[in-house]
């Protein structure tokens, strides 16, 4: 409880204001807290262009790096670039996949469910730490 | 579009290799190859039935969205970067 709505209760009890009062009060303080407290969701994003990958590793004994910056408007151009791929392209692919181990359905695989996934990629930090490499990929 | 890519090569013992491509000038002067594959990517989506606007317009985007790539790798003294501006 804050301290301002302690002392509205505090006054409606010593019956300085009546209970409509008191609840005028209250809802005014609501008002004037609400945008404060949601000022940190509601302000807005820095614009995040480019998806990096930075790979730090040990291969034996020399230092390897990989440094990659993607623009996210390229993922987002692929993603439409993908969408094309047609459904028989798509069974072949299945099949090897699953020949490989990996069973997934891409025809199961929307483009709007990638757009989204790369709308909000701005959110995403991945840091990896093993003993010998490091691997970071995050949005800038 | 991208107007200018980078390409550096260091190797050990071997002089490092910087290369600068002007993609515009490059694609002039390749222009009846770029004719050809165009061509080639239409035939193509008419055989697997894809809309040739809707592929051509997808591909001119992803070629538009390249410039900021870059990729960066190097293995001891062994390092390549390509940037696409």
């Amino acid at each position: 409880m804050t301290e301002q709505r302690k002392d509205i209760l505090d006054m409606l009890v010593a019956g300085k204001i009546t209970a409509e009062e008191a609840e005028q009060l209250i809802a005014a303080l609501e008002r004037d807290q609400a945008p404060a407290t949601g000022s940190l969701d509601a302000r807005p994003k820095g614009k995040v262009k480019y998806l990096r990958v930075v790979v730090d590793a040990t291969d034996n004994g020399e230092p390897s790096r990989v440094n990659v910056r993607v623009p996210l408007q390229l993922l987002r151009a692929g993603v439409r670039l993908a969408a094309l791929v047609p459904p028989q392209a798509l069974v072949k692919a299945n099949a090897s996949l699953s020949d490989s181990g990996v069973p997934i359905d891409l025809t199961q695989l929307k483009p709007e469910q990638l757009e989204a996934l790369v709308e909000h990629l701005d959110e995403v930090t991945v840091e990896v730490d093993s003993p010998d490499a490091t691997v970071r990929v995050f949005c800038e | 579009m991208p107007q200018l890519v980078t390409v550096k090569v260091n190797r050990p013992d071997r002089r490092p290799v910087r290369v600068w491509v002007p993609v515009l000038p490059v694609a002039l002067v390749l222009f009846p190859v770029v004719v050809l594959v165009v061509l080639a990517a239409i035939v193509a989506c008419v055989v697997f039935r894809i809309g040739v606007v809707r592929a051509l317009g997808a591909a001119w985007r992803v070629i538009s969205a390249l410039p900021g790539a870059r990729f960066d790798i190097e293995q001891g003294r062994t390092a390549v970067l390509v940037a696409i501006r």
